[in-house]
């Protein structure tokens, strides 16, 4: 019967073999946690506290999900064959190796079938290991995409992985060609190898004392591997699971949190390494340098200053540099080593869109937006901002809309419409519409917003608008890093709200959707029904309330606007409606959660544009019209018409497509 | 340590259409909303920059109008050591030359060594401020000024001519000077600041009990403008339309 041989052919005159493996493995395996409690420490030792231990279990579903069977890795194709591959093989030899001692110390049960069947898995994921490895020697040396860090750091990695298990092949292949049992097919690598061994006609002697020289070399190199990983790039294998672990649960994507204070109750702006929480500090050190944030961003694609993958690692490098002087001087003297302005530069900060593509794609569920907003608010409160935008918020302060344009003026689009629209602070209503900045002042939204409330009253809705009492409903202003101006905006939204009697909100801008919806109900008075409009028009077209007269049958294609789709998930809605109206829907590259973003949101609209390769909503454009027979260009937010709108003239696209929102065509086909 | 006062008031908001009250003398104030003064704007920010240049102590004066309270505790949260609420029968408007008494009145106590204000306003009716507020007192006035620098008991000064000539004055303290144009744009407070602010600061009171008007405009009617087709296009070269224009001088009796 086989049975499982330990240390086959290491000489025992040196004394249990057992005992310098396992002296060597401890020592390396203390070195290991010495130095990543080195590394790991700096997060709450510079880092402020912030309380991640909450929901346990869903915190563990998260690590099986992302760290074990590391669905977003999986995302994309190609690195995510290659990387899972590697990891899983790794599991795989780490389960094995596991097994083995239990088997040698504890429980016998490596025999028979078991250990066939124990060989031959640990023997496929050493083949499953080399395809990943090759696919990333590949990816490394000739594919080279622009996104990936090529430091030697990383080939070091790769070395150090792949040499391990080729000497663990070779191991193998050494002791099968003196013992060629029975039961070597059990083993197909090692076999196949062995057979190389067996074909020069090579000795016992010299295999046997091959595999004792091949055995200390991949010992060693284990040994070598732990001893390193904390100060190299394997590292990511420790903090990445950790950072998945301690991923943000207490809100969801759409809400950001308020200003943290100290103990003392003072607010905290985030300029400094102290000023940042310890998760915020894992972000760093977490970061796999995969690149994809880096690929999905819409401001790096337009050229502007920021790379969302740079930022989180000048976080990881001011750490790493300026740990020491921040703990030794308290983290809070004058000349303590900043961050915002100096290591992470104002522009970066501004050019985000915080359309959240790239906490979207991240593998480790790195949380960049938070941070950037964060580092704006301190911005702000030194009014480090740009001309434009200041000029947008003392609007906003003064008059709740970013137009600078009088409250009395804000339903004056609603002049002409007949019969006149209920006053929702006077009269119940079933819907209370909230209509937004852009669709009440641009006067490029004044046809939308006429033919949207036409739409309803069409559909026999019971609705009303809130006139001067709607503000601003305070997304961007929130994002772009004005807190108190936007509490005061909820303040007086609220107080708006609360005297009105309605059931559900509804709205055509996804901003004030997403505020509405998630940040008002944090900020006191229960919380409402917020429905996009997408979804209104579809429940109507479902209910039959709105009854089509007649198919379009136009070919356009849609775009996801970021804060409905990316942030709320609200897909399909949209698409029924487009599809409702006769429409066929041809889609672009980049659809649902891969939505571009126009570039206006984070109150970029608001900003100088300063210096851009192509504008993402000329990027956004040229994919559109790239689609066969495409002519309509639909959008659901109406900060999107004026931006694609622009974009089809500067792209001199005219001719090829326009713009339309989806109001639009159902008016069209009622 | 130089001691800069900066005089603010609040005019009509443009972005609301205006209308003339029912005496027709004057503007309906139910339906106006007020803002800063741009130009004290700017006075208060040349100020802030003085006092983080230099080291000056900062006090703002102004009148109480509906919406002074934010304003003087957003210059408080700019930086200013002290804010002043001038309280009186200012509801209604007063013209220039009262506002000048009454904030002479209260310089005299408070002595500073220079005093800022916006070089004009767009409900002047009877001349800016600061003229009269340096006559008042009986010190220098420089206005349209863009840009001081305080040299001991000195102030270098820009002044801006038409035509783009600027003009570098030396100016012996204590003096008034209206200002054009701080050296950059007034900053932004983040609201939070200003709120905080409410909390912490305190607008002193300053009571007014008499409001002398005299020696300005007596408003007789005040109206909108009215749309009407007056102007006369002038064609031809520059000799011919010179010709023309000497002609229409004659005819209406300016020269």
């Amino acid at each position: 019967m086989p049975e499982r041989v330990n240390y086959w052919g290491i000489p025992h005159e040196w004394g249990p073999p057992e005992l310098y493996v396992y002296t060597i493995m401890f020592l390396a395996g203390f070195i290991m946690l010495f130095r990543f409690y080195k590394q790991a420490s700096l997060w709450w030792k510079v880092g402020r506290p912030e309380p991640r231990w909450d929901k346990l279990h869903i915190r563990f579903w998260k690590f099986i999900q992302y760290a074990i069977v590391q669905t977003k890795v999986l995302n994309e194709r190609y690195p995510g064959v290659m990387h899972v591959t590697i990891a899983w093989a790794y599991f795989i030899f780490f389960l094995g190796t596991a097994l083995a001692t239990i088997h040698d110390h504890f429980f016998e049960f490596l025999f028979g079938n078991a250990l066939f069947a124990y060989k031959f898995v640990l023997d496929i994921f050493t083949v499953v290991f080399l395809v990943g490895a090759g696919m990333a020697i590949y990816r490394r040396y000739a594919q080279k995409p622009k996104r990936l860090t090529l430091d030697p750091g990383f080939t070091r990695s790769l070395v150090m992985v792949t040499v391990i298990v080729i000497g663990g092949l070779l191991t193998e292949s050494f002791r099968l060609a003196v013992d060629q049992p029975a039961w070597a097919w059990s083993s197909p690598a090692g076999w196949i190898v062995a057979q190389l061994w067996i074909a020069i006609g090579a000795s016992d002697t010299s295999l046997i004392n091959w595999h004792l020289g091949i055995w200390t070399f991949h010992l060693l190199t284990v040994a070598g591997t732990i001893i390193t990983l904390p100060v190299g790039t394997l590292l990511h294998g420790l903090t990445g699971p950790l950072n998945m672990f301690f991923a943000k649960l207490d809100r969801p994507t759409g809400e950001l949190a308020p200003i943290p204070l100290t103990a003392a109750g003072d607010q905290v702006f985030a300029s400094k390494l102290s000023d940042l929480t310890w998760k915020q500090l894992l972000d760093g050190d977490a970061c796999t340098e995969c690149g994809r944030c880096q690929d999905a961003c819409p401001a790096y694609a337009a050229g502007t200053p920021l790379n969302p993958k740079e930022l989180i690692l000048s976080i990881r490098d001011a750490l790493r540099a300026d740990a020491a002087a921040v703990i030794g001087g308290n983290g809070d003297t004058p000349d303590s080593p900043t961050l915002v302005g100096d290591k992470i530069k104002e522009e970066v900060l501004w050019s985000c869109t915080t359309c959240g593509a790239c906490v979207d794609v991240c593998p480790v569920l790195i949380e960049h937006v938070d941070t950037i907003v964060d580092m704006r608010r301190y911005l702000v409160m030194e009014g480090a901002i740009d001309a434009e935008l200041q000029g947008a918020l003392a609007n906003l302060g003064r008059y709740g809309n970013s137009f600078g344009k009088s409250d009395r003026m804000r339903a004056r689009w609603a002049k002409g419409v007949d019969p006149k629209i209920k006053d929702a602070g006077r009269e119940p209503v079933d819907y209370l519409w909230f209509v937004g900045d852009y669709a009440s002042y641009s006067p490029t939204l004044t046809e939308i917003t006429q033919q949207t409330a036409d739409v309803f009253q069409k559909a026999d809705l019971d609705f009303g608008i809130l006139y001067k009492g709607e503000n601003h409903a305070g997304n961007d202003v929130r994002r772009v890093g004005e807190e108190g101006l936007f509490e005061m905006l909820v303040e007086k939204n609220l107080k708006a709200l609360s005297r009105s009697d309605f059931k559900t909100i509804v709205t055509t801008d996804p901003h004030s959707y997403n505020a509405l919806k998630h940040e008002y109900a944090s900020n006191g008075n229960g919380e409402w029904h917020v429905l996009h409009y997408s979804q209104l028009l579809d429940q109507l077209i479902a209910s039959g309330q709105i009854k089509f007269s007649k198919k379009l049958g136009y070919k356009v294609t849609y775009h996801d606007p970021c804060y409905l789709g990316r942030y709320n998930g609200i897909y399909d809605a949209p698409r029924r409606v487009i599809e409702a109206t006769g429409c066929e829907i041809v889609e672009m590259p980049r659809n649902r959660d891969k939505g571009l973003c126009c570039g206006a949101g984070g109150g970029r609209i608001w900003m100088e544009e300063g210096e851009v390769t192509e504008r993402p909503s000329e990027s956004r454009i040229h994919e559109a019209v790239a689609l066969n027979g495409v002519d309509i260009f639909v959008v659901a937010c109406p900060k999107d018409i004026t931006m694609y709108a622009d974009a089809v003239k500067t792209t001199g696209q005219e001719e090829n497509i326009v713009v339309k929102d989806l109001i639009e065509l159902v008016h069209e086909a009622m | 340590m130089t001691h800069i006062l900066v005089t603010a008031k609040l005019v009509p908001d443009l972005v609301e259409e205006l209308e003339i009250a029912e005496s027709g003398t004057a503007l309906d104030m139910t339906w106006l909303r007020l803002i800063i003064n741009e130009f004290d704007d700017h006075a208060i920010e040349q100020a802030i920059i003085l006092k983080e240049r230099s080291g000056c102590e900062v006090t703002v004066i102004a009148p109480d109008q509906e919406g002074m309270d934010d304003v003087l505790f957003t210059a408080a949260a700019k930086g200013a050591d002290r804010i002043i609420k001038l309280v009186g029968d200012f509801e209604e408007g007063v013209n220039n030359h009262a506002l000048a008494r009454t904030l002479a009145a209260s310089t005299k106590e408070i002595g500073p060594d220079l005093i800022l204000t916006g070089v004009q306003g767009n409900d002047d009716f009877d001349g800016s401020v600061g003229p009269y507020l340096a006559e008042y007192l009986g010190m220098t006035y420089v206005g349209y000024v863009a840009g001081v620098t305080l040299e001991g008991d000195k102030a270098i000064v820009h002044k801006e001519y038409p035509g783009g000539l600027i003009a570098e004055l030396e100016v012996t303290l204590p003096a008034v000077l209206g200002i054009q144009a701080a050296e950059q744009p007034p900053r932004y407070v983040a609201v939070s600041k200003v709120r905080q602010m409410m909390k912490e600061a305190s607008i002193d009171e300053v009571d007014v009990l008499d409001l002398d008007p005299s020696g300005g405009l007596e408003i007789s009617s005040m109206y909108l403008p009215e749309a009407a087709e007056r102007a006369e296009m002038l064609d031809g070269d520059e000799e011919e339309i010179a010709a023309r224009l000497v002609e229409i001088f004659k005819e209406i009796g300016v020269v």
